[in-house]
């Protein structure tokens, strides 16, 4: 992929998340901070359909923007057709290994296998 | 194929103080932007591997709760939000400068080569960003100590 296309991923993720992020810690301010992270109520979030799909999107973009971020600070420090591709792939595969973990959490949680 | 020379500097050129005096603000922003891009994609993964506990039942939530509502985890949360501002509004800066927007007009490079688009308006919105991370530690501060 072009770095162009790459870094207007980067950008677009960036403000998604930023988006997201916002809507995710209101959440936190529906009621008291301290409260809302008690068990029944980060559950009863997760069971929410609406929300439970806000958490993965939020999850993919965020992991999209982290691990492109990090593939960029990499390629910064050092360069090579060898290192080049080992940092992208091995950013790749981090990328995904997070998104499977996380969703787990999410469909787990929503569907009630606590 | 070729080998493709390595960067002069590496990670030896981020952290040399003498870059500092010379570039200014917009060094410090830049540095600042990858510490902090650093620092939140390795709270983004703890917070994951955080929030997975909840599976394990309301015991082991409860534990690993308690780990972070201490003065040290606020702390450290008023700190995840200052890095999440800067780097939010640091980002948007780079956005719109790479739009073209408050870059200046190009001119005929004289000595001393100073680029138009290091200019006021940029250094303005570092600082404004840094301001506004700040007020935002101490906003998160108020609500996780109140």
């Amino acid at each position: 992929m072009k770095e162009s296309v790459v870094m207007k991923i980067h950008y677009g993720t960036a403000l998604g998340a930023v988006f997201l992020t916002v809507i995710h810690i209101l959440m936190r301010m529906t009621q008291d901070f301290h409260e809302s992270l008690e068990f029944e109520n980060v559950l009863a979030n997760y069971e929410m359909l609406g929300y439970a799909i806000l958490l993965e999107l939020l999850l993919i973009l965020v992991s999209v923007h982290g691990f492109n971020g990090l593939r960029v600070i990499l390629l910064e420090i050092k360069q090579g057709p060898t290192y080049e591709k080992a940092v992208s792939y091995g950013c790749v595969a981090a990328m995904a290994i997070l998104i499977a973990y996380g969703t787990r959490t999410i469909l787990m949680a929503h569907l009630g296998m606590v | 194929m070729e080998k493709e020379p390595k960067s002069r500097e590496g990670i030896k050129g981020w952290i040399n103080p003498a870059k500092y005096g010379k570039f200014g603000i917009e060094r410090f922003a830049w540095i600042l932007m990858r510490i902090t891009g650093l620092g939140l994609l390795a709270y983004f993964i703890a917070h994951i591997y955080e929030t997975s506990n909840i599976l394990n039942g309301k015991e082991v939530w409860d534990e690993m709760l308690a780990m972070t509502q201490t003065t040290e985890g606020h702390i450290f949360l008023a700190l995840v939000i200052g890095m999440c501002v800067f780097h939010t509004g640091n980002g948007i800066r780079l956005m719109l400068v790479q739009m073209g927007y408050g870059v200046g007009k190009a001119q005929r490079p004289d000595y001393p080569y100073k680029p138009q688009s290091l200019n006021m308006k940029g250094k303005a919105c570092i600082y404004a960003t840094i301001g506004i991370a700040a007020l935002a530690m101490w906003y998160g501060i108020t609500v996780m100590f109140g």
